[in-house]
């Protein structure tokens, strides 16, 4: 019996330019079931990042609610919405957004480090680096976790940015255009370690892209165009 | 070093509230997030931008170096000042003028009964002209006005530090009873007899009545090699930022052995440069130098000759036949000169005993004679001695009570206006002028500060501009907006730090070496910093006052935590979707 994780009813999102309001959704309703692998489908500019921030619960709808796991998170305060952030959801952005000063490894250890406090770390910290240094390796980056992300290539910077996303076992993976920005090779790849992980390890992944091609690797595809869904299934 | 100041009440309370701040500040620190101490350790100590807050931290350096330096300088020069001021004076002076009070002997006792006072003494102090004629020189006599003080010599050692500035009967050269202090030893009577003079009543003249400052070319042992210390300490600050910007470059490059050899090589350069520098010998050298030197211009055992016209009780001029003043003149025998490095009492004060003065200032007794009663001896000032550790000015209310309460119960006689005042009180001007100078340099060295503040506001908030794409991922992966915002308060507070850790041992090797430094750029330079022909000090002053050094450094830091909200605001209240969206 299937289960949704996550639910958006009636996401309205107005920006401001200057002093025209600017409506970026209009009314998009969306259901998650657990284990999907779900990919929004939309040309540039409609509105599906916007989408994935709001259900990734990065930002606030103008309009509408978004129920993660059954709880309604607008009607619940920051402090809940960060800490869903930091246990449950993990991104994968097009432009990877690793901390340049960092190595990959530190990188992959943040979402773990922001949980834990300076006095626990050092009881936590030989079980967190040999789970992060697993994944890493899993992901093959097992000899440039020492590395800077400056010194990785496009591929390894994304497949670092997914073990970052993947290191404190999140319920739901979301990835804005995860291959955007990578040659085809390196995407393909990136797309078989998603499908594995969603495959051997359950996870729900929720990806948006304008590619079809990429969009086709997904179990159910949702178009976006203009702020509103066009189909849902 | 002088601790009274760790056992006041205050202090202590200070103390505890400090301990508990610290305990409160760790504990909040081991409870923050892992991820901020690395994050702000990786902006800090990364690559080449380790330099950027070394540079940030400059102004801060600067600001508490030279706030310690010249208050430590100032405090210094007001507090020798002050030492030599009081040093002639006593703790409370009770003033009847050139009139003089009675029965100053029966009030002095009283004012012994007091328990906070140690000792009372009555003086004499008139205006006379000295005649002195040079013997070590080819002059004319020499007629100036000076102040006669007549002192009970045992009693006056106690007052302040009269025997300290006794330069012939020097307590460090030998033993010299404080009752003799003004007479004429027995072996110089006898020469001077055999040599035809009379035997006169004893004088200790101020170094500047009895002669003159010139300036001379004066050679001295000096320390040498503070500038070569100074050198090695900056080559270790620079050794320890090396050491800092390897280990954080090693740490990331493990398999590296090249940067960590080369972390330990900064490391023990960088202790062999901070501890080097104390295990070099002092070096030894001769210097010349201009500096006031004292010309005295007649010896111990030349006579002098002091004139002053007696004051009656009634305030009137003592004066004779054809409505001439009377004028007091007598001779005297210098038996010592007195150097306080207060000048205006140096070239002033000319030292005779009690009676001595009280005579020639026509304030003994009187006896009765046809239209007047017996006139009872005066004297123009008590001054007071009071026990250490008791509150002057309270000590002085005290004493002012028990004046008004004594001269009640001599109504009858009218005794004189007495003023009373402590010894800080009489010496109001110089402090005061002591006391705007501090003033005016704390408000320009304040205003330093608010360029520092500023300056670590600015750098605060284009960091966190810079770094607003990491701002939004650590938003994104869960981090609360005040702990991101916390992050560069964290920055600015650890460039504080490191500014007032360099600024404070800077300014305290320079303190340390202060007199060796200045000789050293007196020698490289040809640059007189601190000309001694201009004062009387034959060093640079110093005194630093340990809460002074705490309070500054707190400043600094609290300054730079505080001006850092520019960009843990801008951090903070930043939207995550912004933030990652911030090109």
């Amino acid at each position: 019996m299937s289960e949704t994780i996550l639910t958006a009813r009636g996401l309205v999102k107005d920006y401001r330019m200057g002093s025209t309001p600017l409506r970026v959704l209009h009314g998009v309703d969306l259901d998650v079931e657990r284990g999907e692998f779900l990919c929004i489908l939309g040309p540039s500019g409609s509105g599906k990042s916007t989408l994935l921030h709001l259900v990734g619960l990065l930002d606030r709808p103008t309009e509408g609610q978004v129920f993660f796991e059954g709880e309604d998170a607008s009607a619940r305060s920051k402090r809940w919405r960060d800490k869903q952030r930091r246990d449950a959801i993990g991104f994968v952005f097009q432009f990877y957004y690793l901390m340049p000063d960092l190595t990959v490894l530190e990188n992959t250890l943040l979402p773990a480090m922001i949980s834990t406090s300076l006095a626990r770390w050092p009881f936590d910290r030989a079980a967190r680096r040999a789970q992060a240094l697993a994944i890493l390796k899993e992901l093959g980056l097992g000899e440039r976790a020492l590395h800077l992300p400056s010194e990785l290539s496009g591929g390894e910077r994304q497949r670092a940015a997914i073990a970052r996303a993947l290191v404190h076992k999140p319920r739901l993976l979301l990835a804005d255009e995860p291959t955007g920005n990578l040659d085809s090779a390196t995407g393909g790849e990136i797309m078989k370690l998603l499908e594995r992980l969603n495959r051997d390890q359950g996870l729900t992944i929720v990806m948006v892209t304008h590619d079809e091609r990429i969009a086709e690797r997904a179990h159910r595809v949702v178009r976006l165009r203009d702020g509103r869904l066009l189909r849902n299934g | 070093m002088n601790l009274d100041w760790l056992s006041s009440g205050w202090m202590i309370l200070a103390l505890a509230g400090a301990a508990a701040a610290l305990v409160g500040v760790a504990a909040a620190f081991l409870l923050t997030p892992v991820y901020k101490h690395l994050v702000c350790l990786r902006y800090l100590f990364s690559g080449w931008k380790a330099v950027v807050p070394v540079v940030s931290a400059l102004p801060a350096a600067l600001g508490v170096f030279l706030l310690i330096l010249v208050f430590a300088i100032m405090d210094g020069f007001a507090n020798d000042t002050q030492e030599m001021t009081h040093g002639t004076l006593a703790d409370i002076i009770l003033d009847a003028h050139l009139e003089g009070m009675p029965y100053y002997e029966e009030f002095a006792r009283q004012i012994e009964t007091i328990p906070e006072v140690e000792a009372a003494t009555p003086t004499i102090q008139t205006y006379a002209i000295a005649r002195i004629e040079p013997t070590r020189a080819v002059f004319k006599p020499i007629v100036q006005p000076c102040l006669l003080i007549g002192i009970r010599p045992a009693d006056k050692v106690k007052m302040g530090r009269f025997r300290k500035y006794l330069q012939r009967q020097d307590p460090t050269k030998g033993e010299f009873p404080a009752e003799s202090l003004l007479k004429v030893p027995d072996e110089v009577k006898t020469l001077r007899k055999e040599a035809g003079l009379q035997d006169r009543p004893g004088i200790i003249g101020g170094i500047g009545v009895v002669g003159t400052a010139t300036h001379a070319e004066q050679t001295r042992t000096v320390t040498r090699g503070a500038g070569l210390r100074v050198l090695l300490w900056n080559l270790a600050v620079l050794a320890g930022i090396a050491t800092l910007f390897l280990w954080q470059t090693s740490r990331r490059r493990p398999g590296r052995k090249g940067w960590r050899l080369a972390t330990r090589a900064a490391l023990v350069m960088a202790a062999a440069l901070t501890v080097g520098p104390f295990l070099l010998p002092d070096r030894l050298a001769q210097v010349t130098r201009r500096e006031v030197v004292d010309f005295p211009l007649i010896g111990c055992w030349d006579d002098l000759v002091l004139s002053t016209i007696p004051v009656r009780e009634s305030g009137g001029l003592d004066v004779g036949p054809g409505g001439v003043p009377n004028v007091s003149v007598r001779k005297f025998t210098l038996v010592d000169t007195f150097k306080s490095g207060f000048w205006e009492a140096d070239s002033s004060h000319m030292y005779v005993d009690f009676a001595v003065a009280q005579e020639m200032a026509g304030m003994g007794a009187q006896a009765a004679e046809d239209d007047r009663p017996a006139l009872p001896a005066r004297a123009s000032q008590i001054h007071v001695k009071i026990r250490p550790g008791a509150d002057g000015p309270a000590v002085k209310e005290k004493v002012i009570k028990a004046w008004q309460a004594f001269a009640a119960a001599h109504a009858a006689e009218r005794l004189p206006f007495v003023k009373i005042q402590t010894w800080q009180e009489q010496q109001q001007m110089i402090l005061t002028v002591v006391q705007i100078e501090r003033n005016i340099t704390a408000l320009m060295l304040g205003l330093m500060f608010l360029g520092f503040a500023i300056l670590t506001a600015l750098i605060s908030y284009v960091m966190a501009y810079l770094k607003m794409r990491d701002v939004g991922v650590l938003k994104a992966l869960g981090a609360r907006d005040a702990g991101v915002g916390s992050l560069f308060l964290g920055y600015g507070f650890i460039i504080g730090l490191i500014g007032t850790a360099a600024g404070l041992v800077y300014s305290l090797l320079m303190l340390k070496y202060l007199d060796d430094i200045e000789q050293w750029v007196n020698d490289v330079f040809h640059v007189n910093v601190f000309p001694r022909e201009m004062y009387y000090f034959d060093h640079i002053p110093q005194h630093l006052a340990p809460e002074f050094a705490v309070a500054v450094c707190l400043s600094v830091l609290g300054l730079a935590t505080l001006a850092s909200l520019a960009g843990g605001l801008l951090a903070a209240l930043k939207q995550p979707v912004e933030a990652l969206r911030y090109e």
